[in-house]
């Protein structure tokens, strides 16, 4: 077994007395990919965006290759520690949220060159070099209005990865596309995939799932009710919540 | 076949629809042009009269005659031509508005020497309004409960008062305080105080257009409050503000006319009413002055009109 990228120990998170994450231990390993799946509100997405903050976690920690944060942490060492985590972890959204004033290009290189001081054309490269691998290097002078929403996806995620992440977030990345371009980004998703990259994915996507996944993980209500193979849950699920979910998934197909 | 027929009958629709637009605005422009040559007319100084079965056309000017022995100037009138028939109710006269053309040539350098100064109060002016702006909208949004009643208390005050009072306050209050600041810092202060009271607003909604994806998606790059508030919401925001920070700046242009009551800030209105209460030819100064600010404010609605198409056509 591989040294754990992401940690997450008794997590427990509180939105007023709504209680979305109970108590929570989890820990991917390096080259991972790992599905989280399960139905809206099981907290699958607050998972996820508790990982780099997004969301406060109310209790527990958060390790992100071996830095470790405390969901009670205050002051400015805090904030150092979050913004650490941060700059080990690249996320892909819903909505794509390309800054809709900048080229392509400039999407692409506005965290390296903002956030890392990384030199402008060392960032050019490194940024052509992934649009290239998300086949949108042809659209780099474009703004993100022209493109498509399988396109914008494509560089939201060209742009997460030229922050060089030891693990990418996506949260729902192809719930908002329509049905024809879901194609193009999970391809791309695979590909990242296939290059080593550590990776946890909140889908709806169970052929995604199928295909790429190492593990699964299914949430309802606030908990992990399984964590298991992609074979495994398909063939043989244990919990009935998971049952449901498969048996709706293959009556969808 | 059918959709290729039904396309043409769209496009026919959207052409019979165009054709329709064009024919409004060219009678739009040719009332427009009415409307100016009857004010040209009606301040033309000519007077048609019947009387005694004679139609004259004659033009009154301004002339300097001698009377006793003292030169004076009085109207006179020359009639230029007349027609040998009355109109059918005799007696009855149409005079337009004379107005004195002699003393308009005489002072239009001196009136219109106030352009670049009322355009120096209000580029200063909508400098400071933008930088208060920015502040109060940014205070507006800020989670620390002083700073946030600091923006609003400004935004309040300002706004609860007349411009006219808060000038005469940078200007003939504060001297009482042993601050004397020369008309032109008076106005620019108070006006860059007020529109960066009612600009704020702009502002606020500016940066609360912008998405809250757009924050996550920068503060997920690892970016600071700072950088994301500096390099992705600003930016967006300001764009959404700019037509309404256009019209500001057009209202400003007039509004600094308010600071000719100091009495002494050489712009526009101050020129105006110094030459026309000189020779008791107010009439001709106004129109003087209202033609320059008229012409100013199509100049830069034409320059807005032209920036506005700019930021559409691009990379919203």
């Amino acid at each position: 077994m591989h040294h754990p990228i992401v940690k997450i120990s008794n997590l427990d998170k509180y939105f007023g007395h709504l209680h979305v994450l109970k108590n929570i231990s989890v820990e991917v390993p390096e080259k991972q990919v790992v599905c989280l799946i399960g139905r809206s509100g099981s907290g699958k997405s607050t998972l996820l965006r508790c990982i780099n903050f997004l969301e406060d976690p109310s209790h527990g920690t958060i390790e992100v290759d071996g830095i470790k944060v405390e969901a009670e942490g205050k002051g400015r060492e805090h904030q150092n520690l979050i913004h650490d985590v941060r700059l080990k972890t690249g996320m892909v959204f819903q909505e794509f949220n390309l800054f809709p004033h900048m080229t392509v290009l400039e999407n692409v290189i506005e965290g390296p060159v903002i956030v890392k001081g990384m030199d402008k054309n060392q960032a050019i490269a490194l940024a052509e070099r992934n649009l290239d691998s998300v086949g949108m290097l042809f659209k780099k002078d474009e703004y993100p209005l022209r493109l498509s929403g399988g396109q914008k996806q494509r560089v939201a995620i060209a742009r997460a990865l030229t922050m060089e992440p030891r693990v990418m977030l996506f949260d729902e990345p192809t719930s908002a596309l329509d049905p024809e371009l879901i194609g193009e980004v999970l391809n791309v998703m695979k590909k990242v995939a296939q290059e080593g990259m550590t990776m946890i994915v909140v889908t709806h996507e169970m052929g995604f799932a199928k295909e790429v996944a190492d593990r699964v993980i299914v949430m309802s209500e606030g908990e992990l009710i399984e964590d298991t193979s992609p074979e495994e849950l398909f063939s043989n699920p244990k919990d009935p919540r998971t049952k449901a979910l498969i048996d709706r998934y293959r009556t969808a197909e | 076949m059918n959709t290729s027929n039904q396309k043409s009958q769209a496009e026919l629709l959207f052409e019979a629809q165009e054709k329709k637009k064009g024919i409004f605005r060219r009678n739009v422009v040719l009332s427009w042009l009415g409307l100016l040559l009857f004010m040209i007319v009606m301040f033309s100084g000519i007077e048609i009269r019947s009387a005694n079965n004679t139609t004259s056309f004659s033009t009154w000017k301004f002339d300097n005659i001698i009377e006793n022995g003292i030169e004076k100037r009085t109207r006179v009138e020359t009639i230029q031509f007349s027609l040998p028939f009355g109109l059918p109710n005799d007696g009855i006269s149409l005079a337009t508005i004379l107005i004195d053309g002699q003393f308009i040539s005489d002072n239009l350098n001196f009136v219109a020497g106030g352009i670049a100064q009322t355009i120096q109060i209000s580029i200063l002016s909508i400098i400071l309004a933008i930088i208060l702006a920015l502040l109060a909208a940014l205070g507006r949004l800020s989670s620390n409960p002083f700073i946030y009643a600091l923006s609003t208390f400004y935004v309040s005050l300002i706004r609860g008062t007349p411009l006219y009072l808060q000038i005469f306050f940078f200007f003939l209050a504060l001297p009482q305080l042993g601050i004397v600041l020369k008309g032109l810092t008076a106005g620019v202060i108070a006006l860059g105080l007020n529109y960066g009271a009612y600009m704020s607003e702009t502002f606020r909604a500016g940066i609360a257009s912008v998405s809250k994806g757009q924050r996550e998606a920068a503060i997920a790059l690892g970016m600071t409050p700072s950088q994301t508030m500096r390099r992705i919401i600003l930016p967006q925001a300001l764009r959404f503000a700019i037509p309404p920070m256009g019209n500001d700046f057009i209202s400003m242009t007039k509004d600094s006319a308010l600071v000719s009551a100091t009495g002494f800030v050489q712009e526009l209105m101050w020129r105006a009413t110094k030459v026309g209460r000189a020779e008791f030819r107010n009439l001709e100064a106004l129109v003087m002055a209202a033609i320059f600010y008229w012409v100013m404010t199509l100049l830069l609605t034409s320059l807005q009109a032209r920036i506005e198409a700019r930021l559409a056509k691009g990379d919203r």
